[in-house]
């Protein structure tokens, strides 16, 4: 009783200094409430990222991913992409053969001049398909095949249809129906006009850019990569009986040139090279907790020192230092509660709004996502940098010397 | 600890026994400080040309309950050293200070620390009031440590600041109110645990004659049954004391004054 009845004295003080100083207490509920926001909302873009790329993967219906090595773009040559894998046709038809694998689709990425008067040209990405069979329409239709390739002679009738995405619509103010100029140089795309037969976002899934999709062949063709027919990358899918791990080390030992990735390695291999970006998402979740620590530890100094004579008055008076330390870690715990409430407040609605413009800017949906998991780490954030810093505060009050601060008053 | 009925009269305190044992006794004090040596935060350092002052030398005083004593003297002089010492603020370099039968340099800070929470009251000239808690709520403070119901604060803190002329300002904060009902509450602040000794250090060095008389008049009604010492340049405080200890570097001087 007695133990309860000191802790609730101790904490109507805090209570009475945090109202007393209230821009002081504000500055330190800011401070942490943007410490864990910030941890919260990065650590669900890491979530969102990992889980988001998992289910991209897993939705895009393929089980192995082959490339030519590391595929990188390189604007300073045409069509810009590096590693390809040639003979891309010739390939797949290879690979059709063998009773483990069902389908087979070579993708090709290029940098293509577009525009919608043939006048002013920009530069946007295409991915060249096989078939429309395997990419989402939500507007339109899908196109016709890619009979231009014609078993290698690339003289087979061009349908000369093509499919964007709603951010290249914007981009170029243009709808289903309408008709866009398509290369590789300003001169190819000048002589090359395509019509706009549906609305897709698989290709800016991929790649996270406004892209156009079309035939393969016919991407070849405008491009001028007929010669070496390639592909970026070719998605295989194996039978159902297979197990695409052993389909994987098979065709790894016939194409030892060749890289082939399961899903799950593929997605690893993404998360690779990404692995500078993802350090330096977890050192923004450090600095913000640091920060946050840092601006409640000042502020609660603060508190303290300009109180000083005061805290040694009680310590005078008799007062424990146990007494006199549970006050400033009272505070520091009711500002981390605070804090730690806004942000659990703001969070879902800050996480939609980048979700948002995330999703207007990149095209990538769901980039930010807010688990229970994710929560409970804000909650640990702020349990930790509130007990940490009222504990750092309060340490500064356990020696206090009584004696020569009220002597100096 | 029940506490007593008034601030000023002790149910404990009638007969001459208690009159005649001294609350606090200083027997050889002397105390000296090194100079340079002073900490001032987690980063300072020690000096390494460190100089002894001695602040207080062979000082031998005691009082007993129902005096009210003065200190006098020039800034320097220890009487603040005298009063933290008497306090059991501080423990002598040499010689005793038995404050309750209890010889203060044996006792570790956290002892002292409940020596004086039990038997010790003390009175700030700075006051040292929290400024975000009421009056009542500052005069409250020494009480949690001792474990009283948040009603029982209340009531005691509310009776003291009654007896010291401000059962309309317990609401009040230290900065809605003037300097001596600042003091006041720091009296009874000081009352608050029923201290058989009161130390007050310049308690009217911060108001004016009026007001540091009205602070005077507590004082010597509380000195009533207790022990009560004053440090003060103030001659109307040392007017007002029974007796008036004067020290000049550290040393009393041979004559006492006694009003």
């Amino acid at each position: 009783m007695i133990l309860v009845s000191r802790l609730t004295a101790i904490a109507s003080v805090a209570v009475a200094q945090l109202r007393h100083d209230r821009t002081r207490t504000l500055l330190a509920v800011i401070g942490v409430t943007l410490a864990i926001l910030s941890t919260m909302l990065l650590a669900g873009t890491g979530l969102g990222v990992v889980e988001t790329g998992q289910e991209k993967f897993e939705n895009a219906g393929r089980d192995l991913w082959i490339t030519g090595g590391s595929v990188q773009f390189t604007p300073s040559q045409v069509g810009g992409v590096q590693n390809s894998i040639y003979d891309a046709h010739t390939f797949a038809d290879e690979l059709r053969q063998r009773d483990s694998i069902r389908t087979v689709g070579p993708l090709l990425f290029q940098t293509v001049y577009v525009s919608s008067d043939g006048e002013e040209f920009q530069t946007i990405a295409s991915m060249g398909v096989p078939s429309s069979a395997g990419v989402s329409i939500s507007e339109g239709r899908g196109f016709q095949g890619d009979s231009h390739y014609a078993n290698g002679s690339y003289n087979g009738p061009m349908t000369h249809e093509i499919l964007i995405d709603e951010r290249t619509a914007t981009l170029l103010d243009v709808d289903v129906g309408d008709r866009i100029h398509v290369g590789g140089t300003i001169t190819s795309a000048r002589n090359n006009e395509f019509t706009i037969v549906g609305v897709s976002s698989t290709g800016n899934q991929f790649l996270g850019t406004p892209t156009v999709t079309m035939p393969l062949s016919e991407l070849q063709e405008i491009t001028g990569k007929t010669g070496t027919d390639p592909a970026t990358i070719v998605a295989v899918t194996t039978t159902n009986d297979s197990n695409p791990q052993a389909v994987a080390q098979d065709l790894q030992t016939a194409y030892p040139e060749l890289t082939i990735r399961t899903n799950q390695e593929q997605f690893q291999a993404t998360l690779e090279r990404q692995a500078v970006v993802l350090a330096g998402g977890a050192s923004l979740i450090v600095l913000a907790v640091v920060a946050g620590l840092t601006l409640t530890l000042n502020i609660l100094l603060s508190m303290v020192y300009q109180q000083l004579p005061q805290y040694a008055a009680l310590k005078a008076l008799g007062n424990s230092s146990i007494t006199v330390t549970g006050v400033v870690i009272t505070q520091a715990i009711i500002v981390g509660i605070l804090g730690c409430v806004v942000s659990l407040g703001l969070v879902i609605p800050m996480a939609n709004g980048i979700d948002h413009l995330a999703t207007t800017i990149t095209g990538f949906e769901n980039v930010v996502r807010i688990s229970p998991q994710i929560l409970l780490l804000g909650t640990g954030v702020a349990t930790t940098m509130s007990l940490l810093s009222g504990l750092i505060a309060g340490t500064r009050l356990v020696g206090l010397d009584s004696i020569r601060i009220l002597r100096n008053q | 600890m029940v506490p007593r009925s008034t601030i000023y009269h002790s149910s404990s305190s009638t007969n001459t026994s208690t009159e005649v044992d001294p609350v606090v006794t200083c027997t050889d004090v002397s105390r000296h400080f090194t100079r340079g040596s002073s900490h001032s935060g987690w980063f300072s350092r020690s000096s390494q040309s460190a100089e002894i002052v001695t602040a207080l030398s062979n000082i031998s005083l005691s009082v007993t309950r129902g005096e009210f004593v003065g200190l006098a003297g020039p800034s320097g002089s220890g009487k603040s050293t005298l009063l933290h010492l008497l306090a059991a603020l501080d423990t002598p370099s040499t010689g005793s200070v038995t404050l309750a039968g209890r010889q203060t340099n044996t006792l570790s800070t956290r002892q002292r620390t409940k020596l004086r929470l039990d038997h010790v009251g003390i009175v700030f000239q700075h006051f040292h009031l929290l400024p975000s808690l009421s009056a009542r709520a500052n005069v409250a403070t020494p009480l949690i440590e001792l474990g009283y119901s948040r009603r029982q604060r209340r009531q005691r803190a509310t009776e003291l600041l009654a007896n010291v002329g401000l059962d309309d300002r317990v609401h009040h904060t230290p900065g809605e109110l003037s300097g001596g009902e600042q003091q006041r509450v720091a009296v009874a602040r000081a009352l608050a645990t029923d201290p058989d000794l009161v130390i007050a250090d310049e308690p009217t060095g911060e108001l004016d004659t009026t007001t540091g008389k009205r602070v005077l008049d507590v004082l010597a009604a509380v000195a009533t049954d207790r022990a009560v010492i004053v440090a003060s340049h103030d001659p109307q405080v040392l007017d007002r004391v029974d007796r008036v200890i004067r020290l000049r570097d550290g040393h009393r001087q041979k004559v006492d004054e006694t009003t």
